[in-house]
């Protein structure tokens, strides 16, 4: 090797990503670019290696190495490079498959980077029949340079040949490409085009996952798939793409944006995601030279598209010509970036390049594939006419970590059926075409064989009563009945009942406990023909009420106990405890009937979304076909013992009730208690007496702590909800191996279960255990939006068809005609909606995904909740999961904000409620007690009465202090003061930020009215300021408290007895005159101070930053509000605004300040308003100045004009770092966040949970909250609830107290105070007054509502003593008992 | 400005000094120009002549000939 006058060189971009790639899988050849060249005709091999070798000599990029010098690539370019590539006799060889195999083997050759990054042979295959293979490294290659060296190749080969001289002319030069990118790098980068790539891949960042797949780790396996569009469908291609509403610039283009078109509908059919990029690589040959330079120009970038509903190829189309006009523009060389280039998995490369004829010698040429590609890219689509045929040829790399064997043949025919709808018709749904051929390919569906079972149950029981009549059928308690006794006794009550005028075809309730008369019932209403309607026991009035009329029952089977819940008086009650004797004395003898599989065999209601029960009509047929099955299915080597504990108002029950009935079993029968299923469930496993169960996912959490090591449950049927993978291993660890768990899904619509799979531990190792396949008689399809059969493994909506099918529900035509609609692949067949998400997974078995409501979609990507709980449940030491998509607050836009007419307060602001005149309810309200309010305000003889008490001490130095902010109001104090002939020490604080202006201001007054004065300061503002921010959401609540703790010092230390603060009226009724104080008459003004009082001692006491860091130990000491007494001037004068600045002006040359762009003197102002506003959505100043507005100090121009100021961000921001305040980045307002709710044995902290799953699931589908709860709620039927767990408010959940909900009535009452003066959602037993917001005057006006609830004064300051609802509630009900026990 | 033009696309673009080129010639339907090319020249008329083209405006029709740049050019600076 020669080593003189080497060029030693860095590498470009790509180059740098390629050789990364590389080193992942060093022994992977996914970069390895290998064509072979078959070529008809001879070829002289000699010759061949001439040209090969001048080739070598005039392509720098073929005579590049590469080298790792410390972690950091370089690349080499040798002087030259011996090499001869071999010829290799195949002459021997007849298989063509064998051929090939040789040829294509020699692409895997590891190429040694350091020697030489090519490899070149010359094929014998006959003397006519030559193949040439080419492998060059990815690193000094792409697609033209292919062609440019073939090129190359061929013409020294025919100089050569024809006996033209020699000297070939270098090519230009890799090298000065590479020199140009370094250049580029060093100059500045466009920020414009940085930017335009940012934001491509940073939005939505996540890749999509297809046929619902997440591809593993380090596969790099991948297979490549021809799919020639052949010359007809090329044609219309081309067609299409001359259409002017269709073209582009270039041919080329317009070709690209049309297979971009079907390959984006293609990859969101198969993924469901919305919004996504693919990368297209751009050849970056800008000019002549580099168009015929060979090594790695190509750079990819990514396009951008995103679906809507009503999306047809063409306005896709149209977006994407957009879209890749912009890429156009941006795609500048070396603008790639490792973020960009891990924004996408998917690529399509469309392939401008071709190879010519060897040397006037016909050639064929082949792309040949690896068998790798690079790990992260799942699917590539390259798009190719290499031997320029006009047939352009498609080719998929599929890479294995998504795509199985059987699904990477079947993607060529699903882009093929798209590519063909948009060429017929471009104008339509992108949903509308199916994927799937229609022959060949497995639907999916399945069918299960058509049930032949003609028994009605009653003929089941009949069979089993007839052979065993003295077999033991059903237990309660010690009560035993058997088979014989059953029958007769329903054959009695049949009888009766037909007696009494009930008919075939009725529809009758039973309103029971679950008794022996419950099914005493239920067979005599079937063997009358007729259908029962089950009422449970525990079910509110008017529910009952609803079910009873909306079923058109006209007799109902209940006690005389129960009966008390049935007001509708035509109604015809069987007694069955009363009438007893009666009904038993009936006939036993009962005509057969005949009963059609049409005719009605029971309703049972669930709950509809508009609030009301719907009730599902469930036929004779439907119930057998399910019940004959499962019989069948769960049959275990003993007979059925099954527990009967479960609400009998839902379908779950069924199993339970009649599985024992048809098959010699016995039913053991647990009583409601009173309290709900849990008890009954508990009961059932004390009791231990039954082989087999039916029950949810949720009773089986609630029973497991147990030692169940000696159940004799040995069958076990969940259903109802989701059934997690992880709840099954357990529940098959603590029972043993002998037990069978089935997972059955089936919504009541089509009768108890129809879709079913056996849980197997080996097999079942996901996250939820799947549902299953269609039991006997029943279909399922799994279609998307458009009712397109979906492929195996794509997500779409379940529905259902076959025997089970309900006929309708009662009374409800339009929603029967939404839900049960006709099968589009069997005439006459209906399927019913399920409005359940599902798919068919590698073994063939449905797995359910969820709700459709439960897809939530966040930020445009599909989020499956099911599957976030299930991985969090997966952490240890989580029991339950339950996750909900709570979506915050909207903001209202600007545009949509009024304002109240009178005071202008704003509609944001939180819990504004204005009147038809557009008046707000704090105008209104203020209207009822403003005369009642005034009592308090006072005059200036009172305030001189006071501040001059003839029992003060006479030598005081000072009569007051007063607090002096440079404003109007304190100026104006001063003034008056003065002129009350006072001695007066004028305090202002100095935070920092006070204007210039403002300062003088003060200056000048001071020293013109001769008034001493002092500037008070702290070192700690700054860290003041940041913890207001925290926690009030702006910067003055910290600021105010400083000024009476630093004053208050300061009168403590002087023996100064009052502080005169310059709060306006305006501030009285924004911060101490609430509403509430006024309500009762007795409300006087001293009894106002006293609370004042109190509620200032509390607010100095709240432990903030003023109370750690400054020196407040004097608040503590209840003398010192006696030794400086707070005195509001401002109470004491009624001074009109204009009356006010006569005399600021005139008396005193007051100057307002113009340096802080608001009625302000301070500029960290702007920083409050700036942090309120982004963080709850509204200025806080809105509430002040209606205020202001309401007192006549402010016009409410003025204070619009004043809260929709311009603030300086800039400035704002500097203030920021200047203080030290970071914001949270967290706003409460516009925005969806996921939170999670959780069980288990205590509270774990979030970053952990957090963390855990980021190793699972993307990043958006991590919750944002985790909520530790005692209990998840649950509904009725023993599911979550999670509307109830939606209802939390986000300082609520940033807590780590577990949520208890309020217990009792004192508890509840409280908690819905302090919801309304909290302005919560919801507030939990445990929750603590202070954490979520309560300060004094919140505590001012809980008590007062307390007073006004229980007539009780309760001392403010208990609510800080106390401040969670369960100990406050504990006090007050204590309190109340006292007070009763005294009188 | 169409000489402008033609010299930019020839020097620039083609890198072909000899290339002979009219302001009625078609630029992209001949392939003289590919549509990278064509976006090149559309950054030069844009600093150029100061006005930004929007994606929506690049198409075949007003980018057909040096003739019809130029009065697309024209439409927009007025």
């Amino acid at each position: 090797m020669n080593t003189k006058g080497i060029q030693k060189k860095g590498l470009t971009h790509s180059q740098i990503l390629l050789w990364a790639g590389q080193q992942l899988s060093p022994n992977a050849p996914l970069h390895n670019t290998a064509h072979t060249f078959d070529i008809s005709g001879s070829v002289d091999h000699k010759i061949f290696v001439k040209a090969f070798q001048e080739t070598i000599r005039t392509t720098d990029a073929l005579r590049t190495v590469f080298f790792n010098e410390g972690g950091v690539p370089q690349q080499h370019v040798l002087e030259s490079i011996e090499f001869e590539p071999e010829c290799i006799d195949l002459t021997g060889k007849k298989e063509e498959g064998e051929i090939q195999g040789i040829v294509h083997g020699r692409s895997r050759w590891k190429l040694d980077l350091e020697k030489r990054a090519f490899d070149c042979a010359l094929f014998k295959i006959n003397e006519t029949r030559y193949i040439w293979f080419l492998n060059m490294h990815h690193l000094v290659t792409d697609a033209i340079s292919a062609t440019i060296v073939y090129k190359r190749v061929v013409a020294i080969y025919s100089s050569l040949e024809q006996g033209e001289p020699e000297g070939y002319t270098n090519f230009p030069q890799y090298t000065t490409y590479v020199d140009f990118e370094q250049r580029q790098h060093l100059e500045e980068r466009s920020s414009e085009i940085q930017e335009y790539w940012e934001n491509k891949a940073s939005a939505g960042s996540e890749q999509p996952v297809f046929f619902g797949r997440k591809p593993g780790n380090s596969v790099t396996e991948a297979t490549r798939v021809s799919l020639k569009l052949g010359k007809e469908r090329t044609e219309k291609l081309k067609a299409l793409a001359k259409r002017p509403e269709i073209r582009s610039w270039t041919h080329n283009l317009t070709l690209f944006n049309l297979l971009a078109t079907v390959f984006f509908t293609y990859l969101h059919r198969i993924s469901g995601q919305n919004r996504m990029r693919i990368g297209a690589p751009a050849h970056n040959r800008l000019n002549k030279s580099l168009s015929e330079t060979v090594g790695l120009f190509i750079e990819i970038f990514p396009l951008e598209a995103e679906f809507c509903e009503d999306d047809t190829f063409n306005s896709l189309l149209q977006r994407l010509k957009i879209e890749a006009n912009q890429y156009l523009r941006y795609a500048q060389p070396g603008s790639v970036t490792p973020k960009i280039s891990g924004s996408f998995n998917v690529i399509l490369n469309f392939i401008n390049a071709s190879f010519s004829d060897f040397d006037g010698r016909p050639m064929k040429s082949e792309w040949l594939h690896t068998g790798h590609i690079d790990i992260t890219h799942q699917i590539r689509c390259h798009v190719v006419d290499f031997d320029n045929r006009g047939d352009i040829e498609l080719l998929f790399d599929l890479n294995h970590g998504t795509f199985s064997q059987d699904l990477i043949h079947k993607v060529p025919l699903h882009f093929l059926n798209l590519l063909d709808a948009f060429l017929e018709d471009p104008n339509q749904s992108v949903y509308a075409p199916s994927m799937l051929n229609t022959i060949g390919e497995e639907p999916a569906t399945t069918l299960g064989a058509d049930s032949d079972h003609r028994n009605t149950v009653i003929d089941e029981f009949k069979i089993q009563a007839v052979s065993n009549p003295v077999a033991p059928c059903l237990r309660f308690k010690s009560e035993t009945t058997s088979y014989g006794e059953l029958d007769g006794l329903s054959d009695r009550l049949a009888s009766f009942l037909l007696e009494n005028g009930t008919k075939q075809g009725d529809r009758i309730a039973i309103h029971l406990e679950r008794t022996p008369e419950y099914l005493i019932s239920i067979l005599a209403i079937l063997k009358i023909g007729g259908a029962f309607v089950p009422v449970p026991s525990n079910l509110p009035k008017q529910r009952i009420e609803y079910i009873l009329e909306d079923s058109n029952c006209r007799t109902v089977l209940t006690t005389s106990q129960l009966k008390r819940n049935i007001e509708d008086a035509s109604l015809k009650s069987v007694l069955l405890d009363i009438q007893k004797e009666k009904i038993y004395a009936a006939s036993p003898k009962l005509n057969p009937i005949h009963v059609d599989a049409q005719d009605l065999a029971y309703m049972i209601y669930t709950s509809g979304s508009t609030g009301k029960p719907k009730g599902v009509l469930i036929s004779q047929g439907a119930l057998s076909n399910y019940i004959n099955w499962a019989k069948d299915a769960y049959a275990n080597s003993e007979k059925y013992r099954f527990p009967l504990f479960t609400s009998i108002g839902f379908d779950l029950t069924i199993t339970s009730t009649f599985l024992p009935l048809v098959t010699g079993g016995e039913l053991v029968i647990y009583k409601e208690s009173g309290q709900g299923p849990d008890i009954a469930l508990v009961e059932v496993f004390e009791e231990n007496k039954v082989n087999a169960i039916k029950l949810t996912p949720s009773h089986l959490s609630l029973i497991e702590g147990r030692n169940v090591s000696n159940s004799k449950i040995k069958t076990m049927v969940v259903g109802g909800e989701d059934f997690k993978g992880q709840l099954a291993e357990s529940v098959q660890d603590n029972f043993g191996p002998e037990l069978k768990i089935y997972n059955e899904y089936g919504p009541t619509e089509a009768t108890v279960g129809c879709i079913v799979s056996c849980f197997n531990r080996t097999k079942h190792k996901k996250t939820s255990v799947p549902i299953g396949k269609p039991i006997l008689g029943m279909r399922a399809y799994i279609m998307d939006s458009h009712k397109n059969k979906v492929p195996q493994g794509v997500v779409g909506q379940l529905y259902l068809g076959g025997l089970g099918l309900a006929k309708g529900y009662a009374n409800l035509s339009e929603t029967t005609s939404e839900k049960f609609i006709e099968n589009p692949f069997i005439k006459g067949d209906r399927l019913y909606v399920t409005g359940d998400l599902a798919r068919i997974n590698q073994d063939g078995e449905y797995e359910y995904l969820g709700r459709i409501d439960e897809q939530v979609k966040l930020r445009g990507f599909r989020v499956e909740l099911t599957e976030i709980e299930a991985n969090l449940q997966n952490y240890p030491g989580v029991k339950n999961g339950a996750v909900v998509l709570i979506e915050k607050k909207k903001a209202i836009p600007e545009d949509e904000v009024f304002n109240c007419t009178e005071c202008g307060l704003p509609s944001n602001y939180p819990n504004a409620d204005f009147d038809e005149s557009g008046v707000c309810h704090i105008c209104n309200a203020f209207k009822n007690y403003e005369e009642r309010a005034l009592r308090y305000f006072k005059t200036e003889a009172d305030l001189k009465k006071i501040l001059l008490d003839p029992n003060l001490n006479a030598d005081r130095e000072y009569d007051c202090l007063s607090l002096l902010s440079g404003g109007k109001d304190s100026t104006y104090i001063l003034a008056q003061l003065k002129r009350m002939g006072l001695k007066v020490l004028a305090f202002t604080l100095d935070n920092g930020y006070i204007s210039e202006q403002a300062k003088d201001n003060i200056n000048n007054i001071v020293s013109k009215m001769g008034i001493d004065h002092i500037y008070g300061t702290t070192e700690h503002m700054n860290k003041i300021f940041v913890d207001s921010l925290h926690r009030h959401h702006n910067v003055c609540n910290g600021c105010f408290k400083t000024i009476y703790t630093l004053s208050t010092k300061i009168a403590l230390e002087k023996k100064i007895p009052f502080v005169v603060t310059g709060l306006s009226r305006g501030q009285f009724y924004e911060t101490r005159l609430t509403e509430e104080l006024f309500w009762h008459d007795e409300m006087d003004s001293a009894y106002i101070d006293e609370i004042i009082l109190e509620a200032r001692k509390l607010y100095h006491q709240e432990d903030d930053a003023v109370k750690d860091l400054m020196d407040t130990e004097m608040f503590q000491d209840d003398s010192t509000f006696q030794k400086v007494q707070f005195v509001d001037f401002y109470r004491y004068t009624d001074v009109s605004l204009e009356e006010m600045l006569e005399v600021l002006k005139n008396d005193i040359g007051w100057q307002r300040p113009t340096d802080t762009g608001r009625s302000t003197n301070c500029l960290i102002n702007q920083l409050g308003i700036y942090v309120h506003k982004k963080q709850r959505g509204y200025s806080n100043y809105s509430y002040p100045y209606s205020w202001d507005v309401r007192m006549g100090h402010k016009t409410r121009q003025e204070t619009l004009d004043e809260i929709n100021e311009y603030i300086h961000e800039e400035e704002v921001l500097r203030i920021m770092k200047e203080i030290g305040y970071e914001e949270s980045g967290e706003t409460e307002i516009n925005q969806e966040h996921l939170v999670a709710y959780y069980t288990g044995d205590s509270a774990i902290p979030s970053m952990e949970l957090s963390d855990y799953l980021k190793k699972y699931l993307p990043e958006y589908m991590v919750p944002r909250f985790f909520k530790y709860v005692e209990e998840l709620p649950l509904t009725q039927n023993g599911k979550v609830d999670k509307e109830a767990l939606k209802q939390l408010n986000l300082s609520q959940l940033d807590l780590d107290t577990p949520y208890i909900a309020p217990n009792g009535e004192m508890e509840e009452l409280l908690a819905s105070i302090w919801k309304e003066v909290l302005q919560l959602e919801r507030v939990g037993s445990e929750d603590n007054f202070i954490a979520l917001g309560g300060h004094s005057l919140a505590a001012i006006r809980v008590s007062a509502r307390v007073k006004e609830e229980f007539e009780l004064d309760v001392p403010l300051n208990k609510i800080f003593e106390l401040p969670t609802i369960a100990e406050y509630a504990a006090h007050v009900e204590k309190t109340i008992i006292a007070l009763l026990e005294e009188s | 400005m169409h000489d402008l033009l033609i010299n930019y696309v020839v020097a620039e673009i083609c890198g072909e000094h000899t290339l002979q080129l009219n302001e009625e010639d078609l630029l992209l339907e001949k392939g003289i120009v590919d549509s990278m090319g064509m976006m090149r020249l559309v950054l030069y008329i844009e600093k150029k002549f100061d006005l930004k083209v929007p994606p929506e405006d690049m198409t075949v029709e007003n980018f057909r000939t040096i003739k019809d740049i130029g009065n697309y050019i024209l439409r927009k600076t007025n």
